[in-house]
């Protein structure tokens, strides 16, 4: 059994939020307080038991004005595939040109995103 | 066969914008809406978005779009507006002079001109503090480097800065780069923060630091610094209250790089050459509520008049900037520098505009001196409240703003900005 | 550590393997001494080369130290010092204007804060006499002020001859007006062995493998000049580096000072004492402080001095702000003087009696810079002795290439440089202004160095409020650009301080990026 203090983020409120977590294999959490709404909670929960997060890099780009585009996760993914996710944009290569929105990598290590591309890069020609 | 030319090409524009990125953006959309066909904006770079084209990570518009876009998509969405309205951009021009009398010289490699504007409005930017403004001791190695400048390197270069990383300043900058050179293969060791609190957003410590498991030492700073050649390690000792380090506490942090997020400065050589009053908190001009600085026509918004945390609030205010800007070069009668004077007070860094006309209503942005919790920003006139905030959460790294009524206003000949 | 890109910098020469090369006269060290040596010799024909072992001229203690040329009152008549200085700094207009290097005769008020101070000047007064010192006046209050408004004192020692340079520049002008004449520099090249060839001559070895012969040897190493001494068996010296650090102060600040104002030399003191100096540029310096080392090659800062350095600073100038500092750096001297004796030795120049054709100096600290054309032309007068001198029919004095700094030119003349080449229209640093043209001018140097360091000291880029932040990811396209610089290929300033790592992502096979 143990706790874990978060700010929660959800609104700017930054409420201190206490998780008591049951330490197993999986951290189930078993108890919540500080949190002003239901949100909240929901948010303190998922932090514990499955955190989700965006993650943004580079591509490298051929024949571009620019040799990397910025790309990011369309959609949150589990903080633990974070690691396969990056190896994976780390080895592709794109040509140019590429639009802000262009989908690079669907379903990267098997979650529910894709890897967007979020600079324009034209043809260096 | 070369006759010397005497004559440089001068131009008359309505508006000039100087500086691309967020707030040059919003504020030449803005003076173009308003209804001035003679804006133009003058950009250094080769390309317009300013900062936000290298800051890829996710974050901004939540409030302007709804979405958590990175950098240069938020910028993209001006980007494309600014295009669809026509205005015209000058790229890789840069302002090498400004008169009070709004006479500009800007210099590209198309040529070296003279601009002759009705309105301008100051969107320059800022700058990050570098070790030489610290002074930190020790060796001068390569491998000293300042977060901004990383992240230029790294997002827009395609260059790689060091593998064994140590950061100095837990401000923004420097957690998203704590995560950005992490997921990239280098070994990040430790954040250093001088401060009793970080002055980043609980959200990038947690997706920063502790999602990595890199730790924060508060109230701690570098004492020295050793490397031969390059970046060999750095000492690091706490410090006590004065901020002074404690030397019994201090220990060696073996790395190559250390990336410096200490602080971010309003770009404003061009302001003070222009004779514009500052503000010494802010280092930012003094502008009234139609943001306008003490030279009547010259408007400031941006990070060039105050460091922003979001990028949605710069949008607004550079947006008021260009309005105005607009409005003063349509002819629009404007008393410079309007009359009431707002001062900040207790537990109140900063607050902005420095002056109000007392017939409009107003937002005022404002900066807290220390983290609290439950407090109310009150804005008085007197004894009298004219204005009153309540908030679960203060801190100095989050701006907050408060709108002010005009009706409220009647007979004020001063306002003071408190915490309580 | 695995980054080496000392590869890019190894002089052109080094493709001839160990051959040895010869010369008529070798130059041992690249600082202003060294080059104004070489640059002297180039009027002759005479095969000279100068060999540095840093990666570009002057990344000793020219490049680090105030810039000041010095009036010569300070030393005892009779000296080298005293002589040099004087014949030196007369020299010094022809030699900036020939080799376009910024100088400022701004004068020097040396004040006099108490009675001990007060006879100190008439001393001084007496002795720059005897030493030709033009124009030396003691003046009152009120002349004072008319100089520096709000200047302390009601006595100083006003000498107009003293005045303010670029010593980088002018290190980098002699380097480049010697090659221009038929000088061969050889950098980074650090010299670890010397004997003597059977019959006359010498033979110069380094650590990189290769060797050098020649008639003439002249030591100017500087901080290693008792090192080189002792590798041919020259025993009698011994060089203690005595640090000086510095503050600069940010241009913001410029015009506050109209003079160099100096407070009365303490007797025994190793240096002149902390006080503030402009520069050519519009900064201001703090400094130098002095502290006896053991490492000539300890650049550091130290947090005792920097805290007494802004505190001399703030009571010299009040007006300074914490955001006015913008930079600390340091310089070494060479002294002759151990820390127990403190104070200054003379200058050891010497046509060494028992090596034949070793010619030697030592303990070249201030008046150093002054000195270094008369230096030149005293070390000729030695070189005469070995080697015949027959003009060069072909010298040329005049520096060739650009030295114009595109932020202090007029409007018009602005406007006309863009037109005729859009490269001065593309500001790349931006809070010293500094061109696209003016950073390709100084990757380009005739010299062939790259550093990060060998630019600043060009161009002047870096130098500023930000201290490379804007400029450097645009120098480093611009590297890339022009010279296929990968991200390990660029160094700071010596060979093992690279600034970067790698790519992040690999780059484009063939393509710059």
């Amino acid at each position: 059994m143990s706790a874990k203090e978060f700010t929660c983020v959800v609104c700017p409120n930054g409420c201190s939020i206490v998780v008591d977590i049951d330490d197993d294999e999986t951290p189930i959490v078993t108890g919540i307080q500080g949190n002003t709404c239901k949100r909240g909670a929901e948010w303190a929960r998922q932090e514990v038991e499955n955190p989700m997060r965006t993650i943004a890099s580079s591509v490298s780009v051929r024949g571009g004005d620019f040799p990397l585009a910025s790309v990011r996760t369309s959609r949150p993914i589990p903080l633990a595939k974070i690691r396969r996710v990056m190896e994976e944009i780390q080895k592709i290569s794109v040509n140019a040109p590429v639009a802000i929105g262009d989908v690079v990598i669907a379903r990267p290590a098997g979650c529910d995103t894709e890897i967007v591309v979020t600079r324009n890069v034209r043809s260096s020609s | 066969m070369n006759e010397k030319t005497s004559a440089i090409r001068t131009e008359r524009r309505d508006v000039v914008v100087i500086g691309g990125g967020p707030a040059g953006l919003a504020a030449a959309i803005a003076a173009r809406e308003a209804g001035c066909r003679d804006v133009l904006l003058i950009e250094r770079d080769r390309l317009l978005g300013g900062i936000l084209n290298q800051c890829i990570h996710d974050g901004f518009g939540l409030l302007t779009f709804k979405e958590a876009l990175s950098g240069p998509e938020y910028a993209s969405r001006f980007i494309a507006r600014f295009d669809e309205l026509g205005i015209e951009a000058k790229l890789g021009t840069i302002v090498l002079s400004l008169s009070s009398d709004r006479i500009l010289e800007v210099s590209a490699m198309g040529g070296y001109e003279r601009i002759e504007a009705k309105a301008v409005v100051l969107a320059m930017g800022c700058r990050e503090r570098a070790r030489g403004a610290i002074s930190i001791p020790g060796d001068r190695p390569s491998g000293i480097i300042t977060a901004g400048a990383a992240q230029n390197l790294m997002n827009l270069e395609n260059i790689m800065v060091g593998k064994n990383i140590a950061i100095l300043g837990s401000g923004d900058i420097g957690l998203i780069m704590a995560r950005r050179m992490t997921l990239e293969g280098a070994h990040v060791q430790a954040v250093f923060e001088i401060l009793p609190y970080s002055s980043g957003l609980p959200r990038n410590i947690q997706q920063c630091l502790n999602d990595y498991d890199i730790p924060l030492f508060l109230n701690t700073t570098v004492t020295e610094i050793r490397g031969a050649g390059r970046l060999e390690g750095v000492k690091v000792a706490q410090v006590g209250q004065d901020r002074s380090p404690i030397p019994e506490t201090e220990r060696y942090v073996p790395c190559d790089t250390l990336l410096l997020s200490v602080g971010l400065i309003p770009e404003n050589e061009l302001t003070r050459e222009a004779g514009i009053v500052m503000d010494a908190v802010t280092s930012g001009a003094r502008v009234d509520d139609a943001f306008m600085t003490s030279a009547p026509g010259i408007f400031a918004c941006g990070n060039a008049l105050h460091v922003h945390d979001l990028v949605d609030w710069v949008s607004v205010e550079a947006a008021e900037a260009g309005r105005r800007a607009a409005l003063f070069a349509a002819g629009e009668k404007n008393e410079s520098q309007r009359g009431i004077p707002v001062k900040p007070g207790e537990g109140v860094r900063y607050s902005l505009p420095q002056s109000v006309s007392g017939e409009e209503d107003f937002t005022l942005s404002l900066r807290v001196t220390a983290p609290w919790r439950n407090r109310a920003v009150v804005v008085r006139s007197g004894e009298k409240i004219v204005a009153r905030k309540m908030a679960r959460r203060l801190h100095p790294a989050e701006m907050m703003r408060i709108d002010v009524e005009k009706k409220n206003l009647v007979g004020c000949t001063s306002l003071g900005v408190t915490l309580e | 550590m695995e980054y080496n890109a000392y590869s890019q910098y190894v002089s052109p020469w080094k493709r001839w393997g160990d051959v040895p090369f010869h010369y008529d006269v070798l130059i041992i060290g690249g600082g202003v001494v060294g080059c104004a040596i070489a640059r002297e010799l180039s009027r002759f024909q005479v095969k000279t080369a100068v060999v540095e072992k840093e990666l570009d001229v002057g990344f000793g203690t020219s490049c680090r130290n105030s810039g000041v040329l010095h009036a010569g009152f300070n030393y005892t008549p009779g000296t080298l010092r005293a002589y040099l200085c004087v014949k030196g700094n007369a020299l010094m207009d022809e030699l900036c204007r020939d080799l376009k290097v910024k100088i400022r005769r701004i004068g020097k008020l040396t004040v006099a804060l108490d009675k001990d101070d007060e006879a100190t000047l008439h001393r001084l007064k007496a002795q720059g006499d005897a030493n030709g010192v033009p124009g030396l006046e003691l003046i009152g209050g009120a002349r004072m002020r008319t100089i520096q408004p709000g200047v302390e004192g009601a006595l100083a020692l006003y000498s107009p001859s003293s005045s303010i340079l670029s010593p980088y520049a002018l290190t980098i002008g002699l380097a480049e007006n010697a090659l221009d004449n038929g000088a061969h520099f050889h950098l980074g090249q650090e010299v670890v062995s010397i004997a003597q060839s059977a019959g006359s001559g010498w033979r110069v070895g380094t650590a990189s493998g290769d060797s050098f012969t020649a008639e003439v040897i002249v030591n100017a190493a500087g901080l290693y000049a008792a090192e080189v001494c002792g590798m041919a068996g020259i025993m009698d010296y011994h060089i203690y580096p005595c640090r000086g650090e510095y503050y600069v102060l940010d241009k913001r600040l410029n015009g506050t000072l109209n003079a160099l104002i100096y407070p009365a030399p303490k007797k025994n003191s190793p240096g002149l004492g902390i006080h503030l100096t402009p520069t050519v540029d519009g900064n201001i310096l703090i400094g130098p402080s002095a502290q006896y080392l053991d490492d000539p090659a300890d650049y550091g800062c130290s947090a005792c001095v920097m805290e007494d350095l802004r505190r001399e600073g703030q009571n010299l100038l009040p007006d300074i702000r914490v955001t006015d500092y913008i930079r600390s750096f340091s310089g070494n001297r060479a002294k002759r003087t151990p820390p127990s004796v403190g104070g200054n030795a003379d200058f050891v120049i010497e046509d060494r009696r028992d090596k034949e054709g070793f010619i030697n100096l030592l303990g070249i600290e201030s008046p150093g810079l002054t000195s270094s054309p008369a230096i030149a032309l005293m070390v000729r007068e030695m070189v005469e002795k070995h080697v015949v001198l027959r003009p060069n029919p072909s010298f040329n004095p005049l520096r060739q290439g650009s030295a114009l700094f595109f932020s202090e030119l007029p409007s018009e003349e602005k406007a006309d440089l863009i037109a005729k080449n859009p490269n001065y229209g593309e500001i790349v640093c931006r809070c010293e202004k500094i061109t696209k043209q003016e950073i390709l001018d100084a990757i380009h140097n005739p010299l062939g160095a790259r550093t990060l360091a060998s630019i600043k000291y060009r161009a002047r880029a870096s130098m500023g409020r930000c201290q490379g932040g804007f400029c450097i990811p645009r120098i480093a396209r611009i590297l890339r650009d022009e010279f296929g610089f990968r991200p390990e290929d660029f160094l700071k300033s010596g060979a093992s301080s690279p600034l970067f790592v790698g790519n992040v992502r690999p780059a484009e096979a063939g393509a710059h990026r």
